[in-house]
């Protein structure tokens, strides 16, 4: 009886060892079938428009611009990034009126920090540009600065503004860090909000002028750094799944 | 989605709060002429004029710039649309005229400051009512009012 005890708890005991073996072989097969479904997110071609352009361009007389953007996913993380677009401006300061009008370029990358859930495919990205700009500035008018006195006074003689209109072919180099993020609202069509921030590398400025406006760039003050927007509506183009 | 309203309103915010920054703080920006009264007699010592009317031909409505007053150092603006401009200067009755010549020049100077007008090749002249003599008679340039143009004695 002694003995058969002993044979039953040496039986059970044996169990135990093998319900804890079988526990960890299910755990094992569970996690292999769970690395089996992944989630494939398209690579492709995404080619968009700026929206702001358009609408802008019809509420105000100052301004007309048209930007196409695109991207090209190269790798989980990683898109090549461009803008092309052109634009028309006149600014209209104290003194002097004058017209920018040209095309642009930037090219650069966007790193996509968001990490997706299932099939999702958004962005939160950062990325840098490299923006050139080529246009003519025209200064149209200008009014000589004859502000008499410390209080601003009429001044004595009759004031007159030349308007003159001479053009000159000029060009821009900037560089941009932009923040963003891109949401899928239909299945391959995005929309996205991104602020950029520009550093003005070098500008062509005209003779006994100023350039005061670079397309793709907006105005360049003193400081020769700017803030840029973009709220674009862009199409996938998908090429594979990985 | 209410995160994406919130940030598109926030960047119209900030896309619209985009004000000017620079300001122009060069006054005046266009140079006038200064101008300094002396003894005829002791030319090196400064003398009032006294009781001094002055005004420009062809100035807005034909105004005196001074009336009555009493100075020994004066700065007048110069016509920049015109190569010349003519300064009655009336002292008692007595008109006397003084003619500035010169070329101008348009000089840029800033986005908030605009165009400057510069005066060269200019020359003084005087029909010496009441003024015995100028100098110099001659100047290359006036781009600055720090110091004396035209010394006038009477």
């Amino acid at each position: 009886m002694k003995l058969m005890c002993k044979y039953f708890i040496s039986i059970f005991l044996l169990f135990v060892f093998v319900d804890g073996f079988s526990q960890q072989q299910k755990k094992d097969t569970l996690a292999t079938s769970k690395d089996s479904i992944v989630y494939k997110s398209p690579y492709g071609i995404r080619v968009g428009i700026d929206i702001s352009k358009p609408i802008l361009s019809s509420i105000s007389n100052s301004y007309s611009g048209l930007e196409l953007v695109g991207d090209y996913r190269i790798s989980k993380k990683f898109y090549i990034a461009a803008e092309v677009g052109f634009e028309e401006e006149t600014t209209q300061e104290d003194f002097t009126n004058s017209t920018s009008k040209g095309n642009y370029i930037r090219l650069g990358f966007n790193y996509n920090a968001y990490e997706n859930w299932l099939d999702m495919n958004n962005e939160i990205f950062a990325g840098y540009r490299y923006g050139f700009s080529f246009f003519d500035q025209t200064l149209n008018s200008y009014t000589p600065n004859v502000v008499r006195g410390q209080d601003n006074g009429i001044p004595y003689f009759p004031v007159i503004t030349n308007t003159i209109g001479s053009t000159t072919s000029l060009n821009a180099h900037w560089s941009e860090f932009v923040v963003g993020f891109k949401a899928e609202t239909f299945k391959n069509l995005f929309i996205s909000v991104s602020g950029s921030y520009k550093i003005l590398m070098s500008a062509k400025e005209p003779d006994n002028f100023q350039t005061l406006y670079s397309p793709g760039f907006n105005q360049i003050f003193e400081s020769g750094t700017g803030f840029g927007f973009n709220y674009t509506i862009s199409y996938l183009i998908p090429f594979t799944k990985k | 989605m209410r995160k994406i309203v919130v940030l598109l309103f926030l960047s119209i915010i900030i896309y619209t709060a985009c004000e000017k920054d620079d300001f122009c703080t060069q006054n005046p920006v266009t140079p006038n002429l200064v101008l300094e009264f002396y003894d005829a007699n002791n030319r090196e010592t400064l003398k009032n004029a006294t009781s001094l009317y002055i005004w420009a031909e062809n100035a807005q409505e034909n105004d005196s710039i001074f009336e009555n007053i009493s100075a020994n150092s004066l700065i007048l603006p110069l016509n920049q649309f015109a190569t010349e401009t003519v300064y009655n200067f009336s002292q008692n009755d007595v008109v006397n005229q003084f003619t500035i010549k010169y070329t101008t020049e348009d000089v840029y100077v800033s986005r908030s400051c605009g165009f400057r007008v510069i005066f060269n090749d200019v020359s003084f002249e005087s029909d010496n009512a009441w003024i015995s003599s100028i100098t110099p008679q001659t100047l290359t340039t006036i781009d600055n009012q720090n110091e004396t143009h035209v010394q006038i004695f009477h």
